[in-house]
């Protein structure tokens, strides 16, 4: 047991309350009294640990729909509709409904949508404060974090010593109202991001021409992958060639 | 994280695309916050729902200078300490924490190990079996990165006692991982 005077500052310490001069007074502290930074690192352990485990619900994704119809304004006020407007209306409509068709049908892929979802996705990853869910460089531990969350499983790969790129962790995502898996890697100063869905639910190859992230898809063994990364091309092939290889069936 | 405070001179020209800017990314924080607090995924639904309704209405009202996460943690959680739910942990609460005894610290040195090894579902456990007055702040400071500032305006209760209960909360936590693990861990030596 140690009577150290800082060990009642190591929970402010450790949750950066303490001012800048007290802060690198403890700081300084550390390098010498082991019993303190034995605490500070069972702290930040605890931390991580209820981080972790506290991010314990998701959000339904109608739940989102829900609140976002709240938040639209109320006020379109009804209008009385004269009987030759309803019939004009009927025929604009079925004009519309007819470009609509016509547009859907000579679209070059039906996934565009998709690649747009995912994309944002990325984006707030990238700018999120806990952008994944379960945080971990372990593939044993990302791995069966998804059980009972996702109705699949699938392989992150064994990542080598030496290899560029390092697994952040993971978290649950939505497309087209189905659950997916989100890994998250790092590979020099970039994320890349790889999404796993059921392909029945999510498929689709990715449109060439968006200049801003690479994106890469492909099916295995009944599910569909997607990478979305600013990372350079070559990074996001690497990737897939290890996906390809861990979840080869 | 960086907290979200409404600069001096934004407020009179806020509008609702503002709010829904502000909002919508703490929907997730705000849902989970709230399975916590009720348990029930439908009443977590409601509860969050009408949070969000609230504080849409009380959206012109908001005061300049106020940290918007905290103020939303606030609504929801008077919302739900208004419910039949929240009524009746409310008459348990104090109850809770009178209840609570500081024991001695058992051991100095720390069994980070143990806490490392610790699964998800075991630290869920210990959260589980916290007081509510000491889960809310866990989840406050641990998981949505509030500052004790901010937890204690959500919570509005004085910065003292967010510290005091944080430094409580971790400690029945780590307690209960401590033992579990290392209970085991004594039986599998037997």
């Amino acid at each position: 047991m140690t009577n150290c005077e800082w060990r009642k500052k190591i929970g402010l310490y450790v949750d950066g309350e303490l001012d800048p001069r007290a802060e690198q007074a403890i700081a300084g502290h550390l390098q010498g009294c082991v019993d303190c930074s034995s605490a500070v690192l069972e702290q930040q352990a605890l931390k991580k640990a209820v981080r972790v485990a506290g991010k314990r619900f998701t959000a339904p994704p109608d739940l989102y729909a829900s609140v976002q119809r709240q938040m639209q304004p109320k006020n379109s006020p009804r209008l009385f509709v004269r009987p030759w407007l309803k019939w004009s209306a009927l025929a604009a409509s079925a004009f519309l409904l007819g470009v609509i068709t016509f547009g859907l049908l000579s679209r070059p892929s039906a996934s565009n949508a998709t690649v747009a979802q995912l994309i944002d996705q990325h984006v707030i990853m990238l700018a999120s404060a806990n952008p994944v869910d379960v945080i971990s460089s372990d593939k044993h531990t990302v791995k069966p974090w998804f059980q009972g969350k996702l109705p699949f499983t699938f392989n992150p790969p064994e990542l080598v010593a030496g290899s560029p790129f390092t697994l952040v962790g993971g978290k649950l995502v939505y497309a087209q109202h189905a659950p997916g898996a989100e890994l998250v890697y790092q590979v020099r100063q970039h994320k890349i991001s790889v999404f796993i869905f059921q392909s029945r639910n999510v498929s689709g190859e990715p449109a060439a021409g968006n200049q801003t992230f690479v994106v890469n898809g492909w099916q295995e063994g009944g599910l569909q992958y997607y990478i979305v990364t600013d990372a350079a091309r070559e990074d996001a092939d690497r990737l897939r060639a290890l996906m390809e290889d861990a979840n080869r069936s | 994280m960086a907290a979200t405070v409404i600069a001096r001179g934004n407020v009179s020209g806020l509008e609702n695309k503002d709010f829904e800017k502000l909002a919508v990314p703490l929907l997730d924080g705000l849902y989970n916050f709230a399975r916590w607090q009720c348990g029930d995924p439908d009443e977590a639904r409601d509860l969050v729902q009408e949070t969000f309704l609230k504080s849409l209405k009380g959206f012109s009202s908001f005061r300049e200078g106020t940290n918007f996460k905290a103020w939303m943690f606030r609504i929801l959680r008077n919302t739900f300490l208004t419910s039949r739910t929240g009524l009746e942990r409310r008459n348990t609460q104090q109850e809770d924490e009178e209840g609570f005894e500081e024991s001695s610290v058992s051991q100095e040195t720390p069994e980070i190990a143990l806490i490392r090894r610790a699964d998800t579902e075991l630290v869920q456990a210990a959260i589980a079996q916290l007081a509510p007055a000491f889960q809310e702040v866990i989840l406050l400071a641990d998981l949505e990165e509030m500052k004790y500032q901010e937890i204690a305006e959500a919570l509005d209760i004085p910065i003292g006692t967010v510290m005091s209960r944080l430094a409580r909360a971790r400690k029945q936590v780590r307690e209960h991982i401590v033992l579990t693990l290392g209970g085991k861990r004594t039986v599998g030596v037997k």
